[in-house]
């Protein structure tokens, strides 16, 4: 009986592990093959792909341009990590809590949720380009500014933080929010009101509520959470390249998008391929603490 | 009526249901049946109207011939990755509508991509004669012959007719210092003086396409003829920076966010909140005159204007071509043979918008009906092909940073750098691009 069941449990799962395997670990390995080859589509006709070890490795970790990808990637990954989290935390207290209109509240605010990133970006695009962002028009009525913000181009920058960069951020946060309010609000519901109503009883004020009661009994998503959003942040592409492609003077470059111009503009699909290796190794160490974090809630519990 | 002639209109559900096909599933791989050929051709002009003509044309052909043309519309915005993926054994139909041949011939080799027909060449005996010789560079690679060129895309000047006469100027900028004049008189400006409507942009949002015929006006090529040897560094790259660099900064008729990703110079300009635009790609006067009619009579084009050594126009083409891999080259010749025949080839044009490399399409009465098809017809007569004879010259002129071109043009333009260092490091680079090819 329990061989029977093992072996149903293994048909389940094998459809998805099936399409992991052949969508997501095969290119994966094959890019990290390409890697170590000098593959340049330029040069594969004449020169095949010779092995060239780690050479790639040290072109790309030597390229200025990579470098600043790699630590516009951490910023904004970051940013974008710390301030849906506290903006999540918040917003799903409003979601939870019971009220006059709450279901109106829900949508708008899972309403970025429905939009895709590539189509966020694009009206997010227009909704901040200098000449004619209508959030530039209305700050101008309002007398509040007397020249356009250059929201997607303006290259004055404060320790490394440059206005494109925040754009960039802030469109990440708001496109992104919506997931992680539903993942705590899954949470929050998962934690017993006995365990508030003792707190009242007690005499806990409602930050000391949040803090004794709501944190450490979120502690395992959050943390989940945070290791999400910590992998998906790294690897992002879309809205980064379709607002700005990196620039102005490459201070929204990403990795990823690094990765993309390497290989789609200049043909060096290996540099690209070093470039996702380095990816692939951040979001793997990533994945380790992950992975340790699953198992050992699965042991406590 | 369809400008393809008296054909049954299939309903646009049809066609809307199949274009999501397609573009959610990709497009599907070359038939099995031996009658069968499958062809792509990326969308132009109104994209119903297109595929509809297209379908009409393969009907058409069908009954002639016997052979089924499969047609498959292939979305600009997937069409460079997809011929990239082809070009290194992806899934690709029979024959298409394709362009860089040069670039996507040198990484395909003799595997895949596009393949050569010089076999076939005597099928078009008059090809020098009947065609524009500067398309025909753009279907001839290495000395042999990949297909027939059937649209042009040659750039003019466009610009506000209605700003020119509010500012008191009458007819066309002739020269580079006209273009200051006129960018300086179309500049508007608020009251506290930020600019509320910029006098030019150089190009579209392709800025280094938008740069090179800048560089060939002022006297410069980018290599030498067998592709081997990069020439930038010169007076003519120096001249064509300062004058991009004074027109955004010493003049301020140029947005210095014009090389961004944000600025989208088509969408100012219908805004009015760009009045000019030095080099002009061959589909928006068309698209303008179709989708802006509130626009008519207040825009006008020009042949491009004169810098030190001449007004040439930045052109391009596309062509029909075979693909490698495919077992029915002589259908597919058949087909492209049906597509050139002249009124084929008028149909394509008229269809499409795009400039005909057949010189008797060009002088059709649909080229001179209008004053702004006129003078793409005059700026025919300054076309400057696009192609060069490096597979590494796509690479080179990329519109992003890392490409050499870009990079060039944002240090000397837009970072103000010493005009002459960077155009000496950008032939540095541009020489080991070259020599990457064959070193």
């Amino acid at each position: 009986m329990e061989r029977k069941k093992l072996i149903f449990c293994y048909l389940m799962v094998a459809p998805s592990l099936l399409f992991t395997v052949v969508l997501g670990i095969l290119p994966m390995l094959a890019s990290l093959g390409i890697s170590f080859l000098e593959y340049d589509l330029l040069r594969v006709r004449d020169f095949g792909t010779p092995f060239v070890g780690v050479d790639n490795y040290i072109t790309v970790l030597t390229d200025a341009r990579f470098i600043q990808s790699v630590w516009n990637t951490l910023l904004i990954t970051g940013l974008v990590v710390a301030i849906v989290i506290a903006l999540g935390l918040l917003l799903a207290q409003v979601m939870d809590a019971e009220y006059r209109g709450r279901a109106l509240i829900r949508v708008l605010i899972c309403a970025p949720w429905f939009v895709p990133p590539v189509v966020a970006a694009a009206i997010w695009s227009w909704m901040l380009s200098t000449s004619r962002s209508p959030l530039n028009a209305a700050l101008m009525d309002a007398g509040i500014i007397d020249s356009n913000i250059r929201f997607l181009s303006d290259t004055e920058t404060i320790w490394g933080i440059s206005i494109p960069l925040l754009s960039v951020t802030a469109v990440r946060i708001w496109n992104g929010l919506p997931f992680v309010v539903i993942f705590i609000l899954a949470g929050l519901q998962s934690i017993p009101k006995s365990l508030y109503e003792a707190g009242s009883i007690d005499g806990a004020s409602v930050w000391n509520q949040f803090r004794f009661i709501t944190l450490p009994l979120l502690k395992p998503i959050l943390g989940v959470l945070l290791l999400l959003l910590l992998i998906t942040g790294i690897g992002h592409f879309e809205i980064n390249y379709i607002m700005t492609g990196g620039g102005p003077q490459g201070q929204t470059n990403v990795m990823a998008v690094y990765a993309y111009q390497q290989a789609f503009n200049s043909f060096r699909f290996d540099y690209a391929a070093a470039a996702s290796g380095v990816i692939f190794v951040i979001t793997g160490i990533i994945c380790f603490f992950y992975i340790r974090a699953q198992l050992k809630d699965g042991d406590d519990a | 009526m369809s400008v393809f002639g008296r054909l049954p209109r299939r309903p646009a559900r049809t066609v809307a249901s199949a274009l999501l096909i397609t573009s959610t599933l990709g497009l599907a791989a070359a038939p099995v049946n031996a009658d069968e050929i499958t062809f792509w051709s990326q969308p132009y002009g109104d994209l119903l109207e297109w595929k509809r003509g297209m379908n009409a044309l393969a009907d058409a052909y069908e009954e002639q011939s016997g052979t089924k043309v499969n047609y498959e519309v292939l979305n600009w915005s997937v069409a460079f990755n997809t011929w990239l993926t082809v070009a290194q054994g992806g899934a690709a139909p029979d024959c298409a509508d394709m362009y860089w041949l040069h670039s996507f011939s040198a990484i395909g080799g003799d595997q895949y991509g596009p393949l050569p027909i010089n076999e076939y060449k005597d099928q078009w005996p008059d090809l020098d004669k009947n065609f524009y010789s500067g398309s025909l560079q753009d279907s001839h690679y290495r000395g042999d012959f990949y297909g027939i060129p059937w649209r042009g895309d040659v750039r003019p000047l466009m610009y506000r007719t209605d700003l020119a006469q509010e500012a008191g100027l009458s007819g066309a900028p002739q020269t580079w210092d006209d273009l200051v004049t006129y960018a300086k008189a179309m500049t508007a400006r608020d009251d506290n003086g930020n600019v509320t409507r910029w006098g030019m942009s150089p190009g579209s949002e392709i800025v280094t396409q938008a740069y090179i015929p800048y560089y060939w006006q002022a006297g410069g090529v980018f290599m030498t003829e067998d592709g081997k040897t990069a020439t930038i560094d010169n007076d003519a790259s120096i001249a064509a920076l300062s004058f991009i660099r004074d027109l955004v900064w010493e003049h301020e008729v140029v947005s210095p966010e014009f090389m961004e990703k944000s600025y989208d110079p088509e969408s100012e300009f219908l805004a009015g909140t760009l009045a000019m635009v030095g080099s002009t790609p061959g589909a928006w006067p068309g698209r303008l005159q179709r989708e802006n009619p509130d626009l008519d009579g207040k825009w006008a084009l020009a042949v491009p204007a004169a810098g030190s050594a001449g007004r040439d126009a930045y052109a391009g083409s596309g062509y029909f071509g075979v693909l490698r891999g495919t077992e029915k080259v002589e259908q597919c010749v058949g087909w492209i043979k049906f597509l050139s025949s002249p009124e084929n080839m008028q149909k394509l044009s008229e269809a499409s918008g795009n400039v005909s490399p057949r010189r008797d399409v060009m002088a059709s009465d649909f080229w001179s009906d209008t004053d702004w098809k006129k003078v793409v017809g005059e700026t025919l007569e300054h076309q400057h092909t696009s192609q060069h004879p490096s597979p590494a010259w796509s690479a080179l002129i990329n519109d992003e940073p890392g490409s050499v071109v870009y990079d060039m043009m944002y240090e000397a333009i837009i970072q103000k750098q010493d005009v002459k260092e960077v155009v000496q490091r950008a032939q540095a680079r541009m020489q080991a691009e070259l020599d990457r090819v064959s070193k």
